[in-house]
């Protein structure tokens, strides 16, 4: 080795450990937007969001152009009515109601999940692939300021793709008509569409952080327990698609109790979100479908396992060979 | 004290890890000694925080190890043998995220993280991905990420694992260097009884989740008066079949003239120059051989085997 530079001594103030949750959020979604997959899957999600942001313009002038050949539609009979019914129909679920985010929080959220399953292995199972989370308990923080760490990163990875652009759609509204932002019943008093304003602004929020915090600590455990991409998809595909298909063919085919239908967490996932949103019961399809206390009651079930798991799975064993 | 234990065992089911180790070691540089599955990684892990013994207490730099988690992985610098990188960073962002989880805010860490990269010679490489350094380079790496808050305890685990024989004398040299010169105190896990021959002033020799023995290498080594280093100039061959026609044997033979021989009972060291006299070569140099460090290893694990029950 050549000849050694000075070695300078550093004195100086640390931080509480909690200081270190930022960096190690930080660094995973560092690494995660340097990927080019990562960037090819947001897109994807943005062309989802597009449509619900140029739609209403879309749907607009197609209505116009329906409207304005009425007599040559007429010739079709059925046709042209049920085409102007449909163009209607699609533009007010694009106002900017609850329904409008019931659809895209449905619709996004499949490309979330989707996205997680193929990204959780770079923010978080590469840590236990190649021997980093040694690096990390090494240092003076403990297990659940790392834990803390990695969910705020999935965290931020599923507010981008969902409270972001569902934020950036109720702007779109709230600058078309100020009566949006300012009058919470700027629906109810009309046709009965939920509420609008502050309150409608709260519940987008409410339903993309139930998304994020739920399926955070979902993809880290995982992540931390298959580490590699396929067996990833794999888990999550059997938590998102077969659970799903069980509980249908349970509660819709066998006509089992409806709580089977807890076994698909997007349901309790969505059912809890459209609570958000100011549904009741009897609105919310597929029907019928558990109370709201025991979906909320099942994911928070499921994520203390997760998180028990979580502890278990983060003890130092793994420092040391 | 640097390190001070008291008893402290270790199980994992039925396994024992560690059994009653008692230590006081004061701060220097102190090697842990011993073959694969003796202990030393149980113990490096109980001397961080991480495992809580089975029984027994301990302190490290006057910090309780059952309660003292975070401040005691504060003051130590911990270099594993595992490379435990994070794959796609820089060299520098890996250091100063080090010093982040370190508690230091982010600018001082990467102020920081530069400084100690370029005195460990990394300064070329700072920029480089971490899939792309050597073996070498990651092992001075770690190094930098265990220095970047500058603890002033290092354990190091196997830091010399993998590195060519130049990487390794530069590392062995500058593990040298923090010991004596900034006074940090070291405690380097080996297998390799040439590196603590070189860095450390004390040993403790671990086997089977026992302490076999402990204290400065001087001291454990024994005195050996049967065993010199001869060093001839001339044709040796006459010589050295005299010698053995005495009864001494040749231990080793360096090839250039150095020889280490052990002498029988009653041999006086004047017997070495009568018959370089009479063989016409010239002895050099003589001096007592004793024990070095890895006969003492192996003299001690063996006699541990032989008292052990069958």
């Amino acid at each position: 080795m050549p000849t050694l530079l000075h070695y300078r001594s550093w004195q100086g103030e640390f931080h509480s450990p909690w200081w270190s949750v930022w960096p190690i959020a930080r660094v995973a979604l560092g690494t995660l937007l340097r990927r080019k997959l990562f960037w090819t899957l947001y897109a994807f999600g943005l062309l989802l969001f597009f449509m619900f942001f140029f739609g209403t313009f879309l749907l607009a002038w197609a209505e116009s152009l329906v409207s304005g050949t009425q007599p040559q539609l007429a010739r079709f009979g059925d046709l042209g009515r049920v085409l102007t019914t449909n163009i209607r129909r699609a533009l007010v679920i694009l106002e900017g109601s609850r329904d409008t985010f019931q659809y895209f929080f449905a619709y996004q959220g499949g490309i979330v999940i989707v996205t997680l399953s193929l990204v959780g292995a770079i923010l978080v199972g590469n840590d236990f692939t190649h021997k980093s989370l040694g690096f990390y308990l090494a240092k003076p923080i403990n297990r659940w300021h790392y834990i803390l760490g990695k969910c705020l990163a999935v965290f931020i990875v599923v507010q981008m793709m969902t409270t972001l652009p569902a934020l950036v759609l109720y702007g779109q509204h709230a600058f078309d008509d100020w009566d949006y932002l300012l009058n919470v019943d700027h629906f109810t008093a009309n046709d009965g569409k939920g509420p609008a304003g502050i309150a409608l602004l709260l519940a987008v929020v409410g339903y993309g952080t139930l998304l994020s915090v739920v399926l955070s600590i979902l993809l880290v455990a995982a992540a931390s327990w298959m580490r590699r991409t396929m067996p990833l998809i794999m888990v999550w595909i059997s938590a998102f698609f077969y659970l799903r298909l069980l509980a249908n063919i349970l509660v819709d085919g066998l006509k089992y109790d409806v709580r089977w239908r807890l076994l698909d967490l997007w349901n309790s996932l969505t059912l809890l979100g459209q609570g958000c949103l100011g549904y009741a019961a009897e609105e919310i399809s597929p029907k019928p479908h558990p109370e709201f206390w025991e979906a909320g009651l099942m994911l928070i079930g499921v994520c203390t396992v997760c998180l028990i798991y979580l502890n278990h799975r983060t003890r130092g064993v793994e420092i040391v060979r | 004290m640097f390190i001070e234990l008291t008893n402290i065992s270790r199980t994992f089911g039925q396994t024992q890890a560690l059994i009653d180790i008692n230590l006081k070691l004061e701060v220097g540089r102190i090697g842990l000694l011993g073959p694969n599955s003796a202990g030393k990684s149980t113990l490096m892990k109980i001397l961080l925080g991480l495992l809580p013994p089975s029984s027994g207490t301990g302190r490290v730099l006057d910090h309780d190890l059952a309660t003292a988690g975070v401040e005691l992985r504060r003051a130590i610098g911990y270099m594993s043998e595992a490379d435990a990188l994070v794959p796609g960073l820089q060299g520098a962002e890996y250091v100063a995220l080090a010093g982040e989880l370190y508690g230091m805010a982010r600018k001082q860490a990467l102020r920081r993280a530069h400084e100690v990269l370029t005195y460990l010679d990394l300064g070329d490489a700072r920029y480089r991905k971490l899939e792309e350094y050597s073996t070498g380079m990651k092992q001075r790496l770690k190094l930098a990420q265990a220095l970047v808050h500058d603890p002033p305890v290092l354990l190091l685990d196997e830091p010399t694992s993998g590195m060519d024989p130049a990487g390794r004398e530069g590392m062995l040299d500058l593990l040298v260097t923090l010991g004596k010169e900034h006074k940090k105190a070291i405690l380097l896990s080996t297998h390799l009884l040439g590196d603590i021959d070189k860095v450390c002033d004390a040993v403790i020799i671990l086997h089977h989740g026992r302490i076999l023995c402990q204290g400065p290498v001087q001291q454990l080594c024994q005195s050996r008066h049967d065993r010199y280093k001869l060093q001839i100039q001339g044709e040796p061959n006459a010589l050295l079949d005299d010698l053995r026609l005495e009864g001494v044997q040749v231990l080793h033979d360096n090839g250039r003239g150095e020889y280490r021989v052990q002498v029988p009972t009653g041999w006086t060291s004047q017997a070495f120059f009568k018959l370089a006299q009479v063989h016409e070569v010239v002895v050099r140099g003589l001096q007592a051989d004793n024990e070095d460090l890895e006969e003492l290893f192996h003299r001690v694990i063996s006699e541990n085997q032989s008292q052990a029950p069958s």
